[in-house]
């Protein structure tokens, strides 16, 4: 099911990886703590990321990867710097400025399922485009249907968390980031609780939103595993970003114990 | 509502004691107020048996029973053409002599007695009226025997060093605190022994009874100083005497008050609790950026079908009490208190949800990211 369905699926056009960026991001620091305790998560760190590509950061536990996510993604305020997302500072919005920004634009996937233990599969979906774009009952019955149709999860529909297995569980909640059709998805060790079977499919789908709905994806992971599946890769070490190699696939082929990640 | 009626009946075992907890404050303040409703109309028997329109008693007069004594030529200034006649009404409290030792205080009521009488209770039949007429003769209901230290009808014992003798019973009549004693108005007079030319009311009938109040705003413009009442008014006038100069009043008030804190706190906890398991669900809600009022009404959404589970809960317990309390005591629920005993406890429960919407400023989207 997961294979045969796209995001063309929905109505939206294959768009090829362009040059321009969707999001920039300049001198970027973030330090926890202060006086001698003081501890610089981030160390001005700048990137651009693209729309139609999955790009995953990676680097060993403690080395800021989840600080960069929150950063970029409006959740966490940097010390200095700035995100800017079509020509709009993210960090000179006020809080209720972001919160609408964040509605509009940005989809999350954290490693813990996060699902409400009451409400059904289609309803955990539902409530984004109920409660976030004011949709009609009728109309979000009918994109969720769709959604849960791509995540393979149409028989499973009216199941609670409780009734669904880890993976479905992480599908639905991939389908509640992406219901909503964000030009951003930030994915946070999406496959650290899953097997690679699982996490396989997890990874596709979200690299399947990347290309086929030209979204701009950051996955956080450990797993290397994951590397062949995305178009770049950054890592992060010590609140320092390095480039990546330009092919990935090669990096994982050539030895993918030595990235040590 | 639909997500926060879900929620509350998937988790129903984490919601139950606010049900209960509601429905316990519900059932309180409506049969604590029941009962006080029913323990207050017993003061206001004499005015709501009898068939009178119009009460004009003295200024200070407080309640029914503790009337005091007014001209009965005081009847002229109803003599308007709106009210059909007029008739005096004497009442007064005196001791009972027990025959079996001891005294009781009793409330001893006289009224004219003939089948166009305004002041006799309507439990007075034909019989009991003609058995009245005679001198000293008195009725009791059925249920004072004990307390009058007599057994049957016919028994004879003292008031003020007069014998009295029962000559018939009604029902459904006893008293808040002495006996009511029913008789003729010679009879009062001879027991009560008032000043030459007084009574302690004036009663009338109205041609129609809708004339009552314009008849009761006219006396009040009198430069005599009249207290006059249509019988509803002179009715809830002295129920309302005794519910605020009685203790209690206050203690089944505050009985009813402590109930819905307790419905307070529990509804308040439990749904503060509800809220903080699911602060992760929540953060990844506020990290779509879902406005926080979403979030706030799922939980008063949750506050108000906890309160109406708890009214539709305490409905069966509180008919249920009150058939049983109607053996012993008097426990009256009219729409208008039951009414108003659900808009109380659901405010508490909804204001229990406002104090839970606390719980949502911890929601905070960026501890989801390890």
């Amino acid at each position: 099911m997961i294979a045969t369905m796209t995001m063309q699926d929905l109505g939206m056009p294959a768009v090829a990886p362009t040059t321009t960026p969707t999001m920039k991001a300049e001198g970027i620091t973030r330090s926890f703590g202060s006086g001698d305790t003081k501890i610089f998560a981030l160390r001005d760190v700048s990137l651009e990321l693209y729309p139609g590509q999955i790009t995953l950061l990676m680097g060993p536990s403690g080395s800021g990867k989840s600080t960069l996510l929150a950063v970029l993604s409006g959740l966490l305020h940097p010390d200095t710097g700035s995100v800017t997302i079509q020509n709009q500072d993210l960090w000179a919005m006020t809080e209720r400025q972001r919160e609408a920004f964040r509605l509009q634009h940005f989809g999350f996937v954290f490693q813990g399922y996060n699902l409400f233990p009451a409400l059904t599969a289609r309803d955990q979906l539902e409530m984004i485009l109920r409660w976030g774009n004011g949709a009609s009952a009728r109309d979000a019955r009918e994109k969720t249907d769709e959604m849960l149709d791509i995540l393979g999860l149409s028989k499973r529909a009216h199941l609670r968390p409780l009734q669904l297995s880890g993976g479905e569980k992480q599908r639905v909640a991939i389908g509640r980031a992406l219901i909503k059709q964000p030009g951003f998805v930030f994915a946070d060790e999406p496959t650290a609780a899953l097997d690679w079977k699982h996490g396989q499919h997890v990874i596709e789908l979200l690299r399947a939103a990347a290309h086929d709905q030209a979204s701009t994806i950051l996955v956080v992971a450990h797993d290397s595993r994951i590397i062949p599946f995305v178009d770049r890769v950054l890592l992060l070490e010590d609140g320092v970003l390095f480039e990546g190699p330009e092919k990935p696939g090669e990096l994982f082929n050539a030895n993918p114990v030595q990235t040590g990640y | 509502m639909s997500y926060a009626l879900s929620t509350l009946w998937y988790e129903r075992q984490r919601y139950m004691p606010a049900v209960l907890a509601v429905a316990f404050s519900c059932l309180l303040i409506a049969l604590q107020c029941g009962l006080l409703l029913g323990l207050f109309s017993i003061t206001s028997i004499p005015i709501d048996e009898s068939r009178a329109d119009i009460w004009v008693g003295h200024p200070a007069v407080p309640s029914v029973d503790l009337g005091m004594p007014i001209p009965e030529a005081w009847q002229s200034y109803l003599a308007l053409p709106e009210v059909e006649r007029t008739e005096p009404y004497m009442e007064g409290f005196a001791y009972w002599k027990k025959p079996t030792g001891g005294m009781e205080l009793v409330l001893v009521i006289g009224t004219r007695l003939g089948p166009d009488s305004i002041g006799a209770i309507k439990q007075l039949t034909p019989e009991l009226r003609t058995l009245l007429s005679e001198p000293s003769s008195i009725v009791i209901d059925e249920g004072e025997f004990a307390r009058l230290g007599i057994d049957k009808v016919g028994d004879t014992a003292e008031i003020i060093n007069k014998r009295v003798r029962v000559v018939g019973t009604v029902k459904g009549l006893r008293s808040l605190a002495g006996p009511y004693l029913f008789c003729s108005l010679d009879t009062a007079r001879k027991i009560l022994n008032p000043p030459p030319g007084q009574c302690t009311f004036i009663l009338a009938k109205c041609h129609k009874k809708s004339d009552a109040p314009k008849v009761v705003a006219h006396l009040r413009e009198f430069p005599k100083k009249l207290s006059p009442f249509t019988t509803e008014e002179f009715s809830t006038h002295s129920q309302l005497h005794w519910l605020f100069k009685t203790k209690a009043g206050i203690a089944l008030g505050l009985a009813a008050a402590l109930g819905l804190l307790v419905g307070a706190v529990v509804t308040s906890t439990t749904l503060h609790a509800a809220t903080v398991a699911s602060l992760k669900e929540y953060a990844v809600l506020r990290a779509l950026g879902i406005p926080r009022w979403r979030m706030a009404m799922m939980v008063i959404s949750q506050a108000f079908l906890v309160g109406l589970s708890g009214i539709i809960v305490s409905l069966p317990v509180i008919f249920g009490i009150a058939y049983l309390g109607n053996v012993v005591a008097k426990v009256m629920l009219p729409p208008e208190l039951l009414g108003g005993a659900f808009a109380i406890t659901m405010t508490m429960a909804m204001c229990s949800g406002l104090f839970a919407l606390r719980s949502l400023r911890h929601v905070e989207p960026v501890t989801l990211l390890r």
